[in-house]
C-alpha cells in the first residue's frame, strides 16, 4: 500500500508541508527543551563536582545563590570572617578546609573572574603544585589573554598586584577554565576583601561521616554548611519546575499539532469521499479504509517528527545558552530524546487520525459515488 | 456465479422524507448473461445496479450471491465479494488523478494482495488497448482511454460479472462505440456476465436481455 500512500501525499503538497510544519514546531520545541535541560543539569553537576568539596561552608544567606556566585566568580555581599578558618579546620573529620574568595578584576586590562585560595585548593583540585606563589590560569583565560607559564600579569581592581603565571591548567570543560587562581592574600588585596572569605571548601577524611561533620560546621557562628549534592538537588528541582512549565508550553504546541492534523485529515476525508466510495466499490473493507487514513496521518506526523528533530537540533546550536543559570551549559543530546520526540510525533499522528479515519470508514460507497 | 434479487425494495431517506428507488424487484443474472437496464432518469436503474453489485443492501427482500443471502454477510465479507467477483464501470470513470493508469488498475490487486500484480495490471491495460499508457495520468488520457482504464481496473481481478453504469454516457459517439465493443468482446471471450445501465437505445439493443424500469418498478 506504500505507493497508494505516496500518491495521496503527493496530491496536496502545500497542505502536506503545512501539516508537517505544524508537527515539526511542537517536536522541535520539545527536543530543544529536553536537550537544554539535560545540558544545564549536566553542567551544574560538573561545576559542583569541580569544586572538589564534600561540604561547602558559606556565609549566612541564600545558599543556592551563594553557591552559584561561587561557581561563576561573581561578587557577593555576604562573607565569612577569615579568622574562623582555624575553627573549621579543627572540626573532627575535616581533612581539608580551603578558603576561597571570588570576584572580578582586570587582568592585563581584561575583566576576568579571579579566585583567591591557598595550597589546600591545590590538593582539592589535584594541581600538583609545590608552592602556590603565583597565578594558576584556567585554559580558556590562558588562550584568550595569550598567557603562558612565566608570563607576568597585572591584576587590578581596588589595588594592583603584579604576579607571574606558575601554571596553566589543562582544559576541564568547566568554570575552572575561565578563572585565574591567585594566592588568597593577593586576591583579597585586589578585591579589597582583606580578612573576608566567600566560602570554605571542605573535604572530609571519612565520607560516610559527612552528615555529622556538616552539622558540626554549621554550629560555628555566622556560617552554614551545605553538601554540594544538596545544592544540586535543589537547583535541579528549580530547573525541573521551569522545565515543567516549558513542557506545558511544548504540550500546547503539540496539542495545536493534533488539532491541525485532525483538521487536515477531516478535510482530506471530505475531499476524498469519491475516492473512498470507489475504494469501497472495488472491495476495500471499512478496516482497510480506516488503516489507509491512519497510516497516512502517522507517516505525515513521523515526517513532521524527523523535520522537527532537525529544527530542534539547529535551534539548540543557534539559540543563546541564556537559560543555564550563568553556567556554560551546552545542550546535551540523547537517543532517548530522539525516541521520545518521534514517539510523540507518531502518537500525535495516530490520535489525530482516529476520528477522521472512522469518518472515512463509515462512508457508504453508494452515497459517496452519488454525491457527484 | 448467480446473483438473484427476490422481491427487493430499496428506500432512501428517513423520518417520512424519502422515496422508493426500487420496488419489489425480481432479477437474476448468471455467468455469460448480457443484460441492459433501461429507463428514464431517476427511474431506479443505477440503484438496481448497485443492489446487484452488492454495493448497497436492500430495505426489504433478499439478494442471493450463489445462494447466499447478503444480509447474512458482514461488511468485510461483502467487500470481499465485490473485490473478487464483481467489477464496476461508472459513467465518470472515477480514476484517481494522483495515480498513473497502471496504479489505478493496480488498486484492486493491491487490496487483494495478489502476487505478480504489476504484471497482471500491465496485461489488463494491454487487453483494453492501453499498452504504452501505463505511466500516463488520467489528465493525460482522452475520455475513451480513461474509460478503458476504468474497464481494465474492473477486470483486473478477473471478476465473473461486470456492472456498467452508463459507461458511454461521458464519451463522444466514436469513443462510446469503441468502449462498448471492447466490453462486448470481453463478454464474449471471457464468458463474463455483463449488466449495462443505459439511456441509449442503441446500447441497450446490443444486450440479449432487456430490463425496463420505471419509478423503481421493473416492467
Amino acid at each position: 500500500m506504500n505507493w497508494i500512500l505516496r500518491a495521496n501525499l503527493k496530491r496536496r503538497k502545500a497542505r502536506l508541508a503545512l501539516t508537517i510544519g505544524g508537527i515539526a514546531v511542537g517536536v522541535a520545541t520539545l527536543f530543544a527543551l529536553l536537550s537544554f535541560s539535560a545540558g544545564i543539569s549536566t553542567a551544574l553537576e560538573r561545576e559542583l563536582d569541580s569544586l572538589g568539596a564534600h561540604i561547602i561552608v558559606l556565609p549566612i544567606g541564600c545558599p543556592y545563590s551563594l553557591t552559584l556566585s561561587l561557581m561563576q566568580g561573581a561578587d557577593t555581599v555576604e562573607y565569612i570572617d577569615e579568622t574562623s578558618l582555624p575553627q573549621f579546620r579543627a572540626v573532627d573529620n575535616v581533612q581539608i578546609a580551603a578558603p576561597v574568595v571570588v570576584g572580578r578584576a582586570k587582568v592585563n586590562g581584561t575583566l576576568t573572574p579571579i579566585y583567591g585560595t591557598d595550597m589546600q585548593t591545590s590538593q582539592l583540585k589535584s594541581w600538583n603544585l609545590a608552592t602556590f606563589d603565583g597565578a594558576v590560569v584556567g585554559s580558556k583565560v590562558a588562550t584568550d589573554l595569550k598567557l603562558a607559564v612565566g608570563d607576568t600579569i597585572n591584576v587590578s581592581l581596588y589595588a594592583p598586584i603584579t604576579t607571574q603565571v606558575v601554571k596553566v591548567l589543562p582544559v576541564t570543560g568547566g568554570r575552572d577554565d575561565t578563572f585565574i587562581f591567585l594566592p588568597l592574600a593577593d586576591a583579597q588585596k585586589v578585591l579589597a576583601l582583606q580578612g573576608k572569605l566567600s566560602a570554605v571548601l571542605v573535604r572530609t577524611a571519612d565520607v560516610s561521616r559527612v552528615s555529622e561533620t556538616r552539622t558540626a560546621l554549621g554550629h560555628i557562628m555566622g556560617v552554614q554548611a551545605i553538601p554540594p549534592n544538596e545544592v544540586f538537588d535543589t537547583l535541579v528541582g528549580i530547573l525541573a519546575t521551569v522545565r515543567q512549565t516549558m513542557i506545558l508550553i511544548a504540550g500546547i504546541a503539540i496539542a495545536v499539532g493534533v488539532f491541525t492534523t485532525m483538521n487536515t485529515m477531516i478535510m482530506s476525508v471530505q475531499e476524498r469521499r469519491r475516492e473512498i466510495g470507489l475504494l469501497r466499490a472495488v472491495g476495500a473493507t471499512r478496516h482497510e479504509v480506516f488503516n489507509l487514513f491512519l497510516t497516512e496521518s502517522v507517516v505525515v506526523s513521523a515526517i513532521g517528527g524527523v523535520v522537527g528533530l532537525g529544527i530542534g537540533y539547529l535551534a539548540t546550536l543557534l539559540l543563546p545558552r541564556a537559560s543555564g543559570m550563568g553556567l556554560d551549559a551546552p545542550p546535551q543530546y540523547s537517543l532517548a530524546f530522539v525516541g521520545i520526540c518521534l514517539l510523540v510525533a507518531i502518537t500525535v499522528g495516530a490520535v489525530s487520525a482516529v476520528y477522521p479515519a472512522m469518518m472515512a470508514a463509515r462512508i457508504q460507497p453508494i452515497r459517496a459515488l452519488r454525491e457527484l | 456465479m448467480i446473483i438473484e434479487l427476490k422481491k427487493v425494495s430499496k428506500r432512501y431517506g428517513q423520518n417520512g422524507v424519502g422515496f422508493w428507488a426500487v420496488r419489489d424487484a425480481d432479477f437474476r443474472v448468471s455467468s455469460g448473461d448480457f443484460v441492459s437496464i433501461v429507463g428514464p432518469s431517476g427511474s431506479g436503474k443505477s440503484s438496481l445496479l448497485h443492489l446487484v453489485g452488492c454495493l448497497d443492501r436492500p430495505t426489504s427482500g433478499s439478494i442471493l450471491v450463489d445462494g447466499v443471502a447478503i444480509e447474512k454477510l458482514s461488511d468485510a465479507e461483502l467487500s470481499h465479494v465485490r473485490r473478487e467477483r464483481i467489477g464496476f464501470v461508472f459513467q465518470q470513470f472515477y480514476l484517481n488523478d494522483a495515480m498513473t493508469a497502471l496504479q489505478n488498475v493496480l488498486l484492486p490487486l493491491e487490496l487483494a494482495r495478489v502476487k505478480g500484480r504489476v504484471e497482471l495490471a500491465r496485461a489488463a491495460l494491454a487487453d483494453v488497448g492501453l499498452c504504452g499508457k501505463e505511466r500516463s495520468y488520467p489528465s493525460q488520457l482522452s475520455g475513451g482511454e480513461q474509460q478503458r482504464c476504468a474497464i481494465a481496473r474492473a477486470l483486473v481481478n478477473s471478476p465473473e460479472i461486470l456492472l456498467a453504469d452508463e459507461p458511454t454516457g461521458s464519451l463522444d459517439s466514436e469513443s462510446g462505440k469503441n468502449v462498448l465493443e471492447l466490453m462486448e468482446c470481453l463478454h464474449a471471450t471471457r464468458g463474463l456476465a455483463l449488466v449495462i445501465v443505459t439511456h441509449d437505445p442503441s446500447v441497450a439493443a446490443r444486450a440479449k436481455t432487456h430490463v425496463v424500469i420505471h419509478d423503481g418498478r421493473m416492467q
